[in-house]
């Protein structure tokens, strides 16, 4: 295919996958799962060879062929060249292997997909405004963090005016410092402080966009101390500990958190998604929210399918078994319409609980077998 | 002439001597070890016949026991932890115990205590199998197993100790090709398939990861031409059966070098190939990654510390290089890997040294 011919047929399934999920036109999941899936064989050869050697017609969106993370790692995916690339998101990783890289060619599907969907989950019925600020480094322009683009179109949409008392007047900055509270020298729990009294003044909602690894650094600055914010503040909470020297159980935090604000934990709504993907999905626990489930269940959105399938023949498990998570994500029409990951995923309730990592180290050579050597230990891990 | 006078290498020659009663498959033990050993390593009959009569390092020269005595001190008490991933390691370790001390007590695998139940019956009691260790200030204690199993041992041993571990690690090969024919690609790949297919890559010797310096097409022809040989050792030398989750990862490297480069069918393994450079380390099983670079000694850097062995075919230049690099890594011929001399500890990386606790 010649660029103007990938630009064309790109450019007609995002309009598609667009009406599909924001104007729910009538179109089906499958089918247009299926056209992204022969577009991205016919641009990107990697993907033509990996459905081949599955044997796959591309014509079952439940059976397409799953392209691994670690592509993203290893080699460009995506069906246009880079020079038609208008951003590159970045994985967080922390180790020396090389990060993930998903370029994109436009912005606009998954801006307005991720906002329609953070909407549902994130924003209360009531009141209609609310305070919003991301306990996350400002992620560059253009953004290179999947998770600070999606942070920032929350905070130009679901805000947009100035971070003050009154904001008739004032210039409302997206990227002002002080609405992107982590950096690398440590956390503004300051800013976080005076963020709060803000939305308290304004009789408003604070929303609290964070990682996992931001909050724990907060409570660390907060030394338990109990901020004075709003009691319908919400906390979007994503992501785990990799790479990282402090961990903090799930539990554990949510009840700091939730303690630190002043709020139910039930207003604490755990966010799923990655650099690869260009759709989230959310716990439904907001009681006052659109999205509804039960604690630790990740919700995803029409446009994206989750399941749990055999790490091997990559099929799908029955519901309540635990496999790895498989995506079929129709926002991803330029990369990967279907991805898999090292997460292991049950289904459940209509979305998936996170149960872990898959295990396997890049480094086994001898590792394959423990041993122990003094009594006391023997009984815990025969080799 | 009580244990304690026979000379050192005596001591050693007598454990050789059973390893030879075992590598004979006329002799009963012989025939016990390649009728029971299959269903205990996880390797098929043919591998284990074939670890047995090819690998066991039976034919140790005089002069590579006399290196290996001067490797160790003499100890009042040596003690061996031994690990199951390969298991004719049990003679080496214990060799390298018995050239220390005349009393050694060894604790076998687990899952894999056979081989160690039978050279203790051919050596007619060389050493002591034990349930557990229990070492005392200035005993030498060998611990074969993974990085995490080292530590968690060496955190648990009383003051006084001298500990060598030995943990985790992998093989790499190093191949030159500018200037190689097809003939020599074509032997140089089957002389590394035979090292992968030994043990199923679950040493810590076993080749994974292949480093080509010449034109693409001749190291798609190494990779294509290994993954034939692979092919053809599933029928000779059948694979044992993966765990689930070896299986798993089989099957993500599969797919994921399928698409970001190329993978070739290699039984019921793969042979990634790179012809960009990107490095990985492909599951065991038999899997290899081969990857063409222009240079292949840094991008090694990073990986060095986990190298135990490379197989080189190349320059002397080169060998100088490498050897500034993976230092303590054991540097032979290709197809010569799964082979060392026993001339001292298989693993001869700095992170192995004796440690006084």
């Amino acid at each position: 295919m010649n660029r103007e011919e990938i630009l064309s047929r790109s450019d007609a399934l995002h309009e598609r996958v667009q009406r599909f999920a924001l104007a729910n036109d009538g179109d089906s999941f499958d089918a247009i799962a299926c056209d992204i899936a022969r577009f991205q064989a016919d641009a990107i050869p990697g993907y033509r060879r990996l459905a081949d050697a599955r044997g796959s017609l591309l014509d079952d969106a439940s059976a397409l062929p799953a392209v691994p993370t670690d592509a993203f790692r290893l080699t460009r995916v995506a069906v246009h060249d880079s020079a038609d690339d208008v951003t590159r998101f970045v994985s967080s990783g922390t180790t020396a292997e090389a990060r993930s890289v998903h370029a994109l060619r436009r912005t606009d599907t998954l801006e307005r997909l991720a906002l329609s969907w953070g909407r549902k989950a994130l924003v209360p019925h009531w009141p209609a405004r609310r305070v919003v600020i991301a306990l996350a480094p400002h992620p560059g322009a253009p953004a290179t963090s999947s998770l600070g683009f999606m942070m920032r179109s929350f905070i130009a949409s679901l805000d947009g005016r100035a971070l003050a008392a009154d904001p008739a007047g004032a210039a409302f900055d997206p990227d002002s410092s002080a609405r992107w509270l982590a950096s690398p020298q440590g956390l503004d729990a300051e800013g976080v402080r005076r963020a709060a009294l803000v939305a308290l003044e304004r009789q408003e909602p604070l929303l609290v966009l964070a990682t996992s690894f931001a909050l724990v650094a907060l409570l660390d600055g907060l030394g338990g101390e109990r901020l004075r914010a709003p009691k319908n503040s919400v906390v979007m909470q994503t992501g785990g500990f990799k790479g990282r020297t402090r961990t903090v159980s799930p539990g554990a935090l949510s009840s700091a958190i939730a303690r630190a604000f002043g709020i139910d934990e039930a207003r604490i709504v755990g966010e799923y998604g990655m650099t690869e993907l260009s759709s989230q999905a959310y716990e439904g626990t907001l009681a006052d929210a659109e999205l509804s489930g039960p604690p630790s269940v990740y919700l995803p959105p029409p446009w994206l399918r989750i399941h749990s399938v055999d790490p091997v023949r990559l099929i799908r498990l029955p519901p309540g078994e635990v496999g790895l998570a498989r995506f079929v994500d129709l926002a991803n029409v330029d990369s990967a319409v279907c991805i898999v990951t090292k997460d292991l995923v049950r289904e459940v309730d209509g979305g998936v609980e996170l149960i872990g990592r898959s295990p396997g180290a890049p480094l086994r050579g001898c590792s394959l077998t423990l041993e122990q050597l003094l009594p006391g230990k023997a009984a815990g891990g025969a080799a | 002439m009580t244990e304690a006078s026979v000379p050192r290498i005596a001591r050693v020659r007598r454990l050789l001597d059973a390893a030879r009663v075992l590598a004979d498959p006329r002799t009963a033990l012989g025939a016990r070890a390649r009728a029971e050993l299959p269903a205990v390593s996880g390797l098929s009959a043919e591998n284990v016949a074939r670890a047995l009569s090819e690998v066991l390092e039976v034919d140790a020269t005089d002069g590579d026991l006399q290196r290996l005595l001067a490797t160790v001190e003499d100890s009042p008490r040596t003690h061996v932890l031994l690990a199951a991933n390969v298991f004719t390691a049990p003679l080496r370790a214990i060799a390298l115990a018995l050239a220390q001390s005349p009393r050694v007590d060894v604790r076998p695998s687990r899952r894999e205590p056979l081989f160690t139940e039978l050279l203790h019956e051919a050596s007619h009691g060389a050493f002591r199998i034990v349930s557990e260790l229990a070492p005392a200030p200035g005993d030498h204690v060998w611990a074969y197993g993974s990085d995490e199993t080292l530590e968690s041992v060496r955190g648990e041993l009383p003051a006084g100790v001298v500990f060598h571990g030995h943990g985790s690690g992998f093989g790499v090969a190093v191949l030159e090709l500018d200037d190689a024919d097809a003939a020599q690609v074509t032997q140089l790949s089957a002389a590394l398939a035979r090292d992968v297919v030994v043990f199923d890559q679950r040493g810590c010797l076993s080749p994974r990861l292949v480093l080509v310096v010449g034109a693409e097409a001749r190291a798609r022809q190494f990779a294509t031409e290994l993954a034939a040989a692979l092919a053809r050792h599933h029928h000779d030398i059948p694979p044992g059966p993966l765990s689930s989750e070896e299986a798993a990862l089989v099957s993500w490297y599969r797919d994921t070098f399928t698409y970001a480069a190329e993978a070739f069918p290699a039984g019921k393994g793969v042979v990634g190939f790179s012809p960009g450079g990107e490095l990985t380390l492909p599951p065991v099983g038999r899997n290899v990654h081969v990857a063409r670079l222009p240079d292949p000694v840094a991008p090694l850097e990073p990986w060095a510390r986990a190298v135990t062995s490379v197989g080189l075919f190349g320059s002397e230049q080169l060998r100088v290089r490498l050897a500034g690099v993976v230092a303590g890594a054991r540097l032979c011929a290709v197809g010569q890997q799964q082979r060392p001399p026993l001339d001292g500890p298989v693993d001869l990386r700095e992170r192995t040294r004796r440690e006084v606790l």
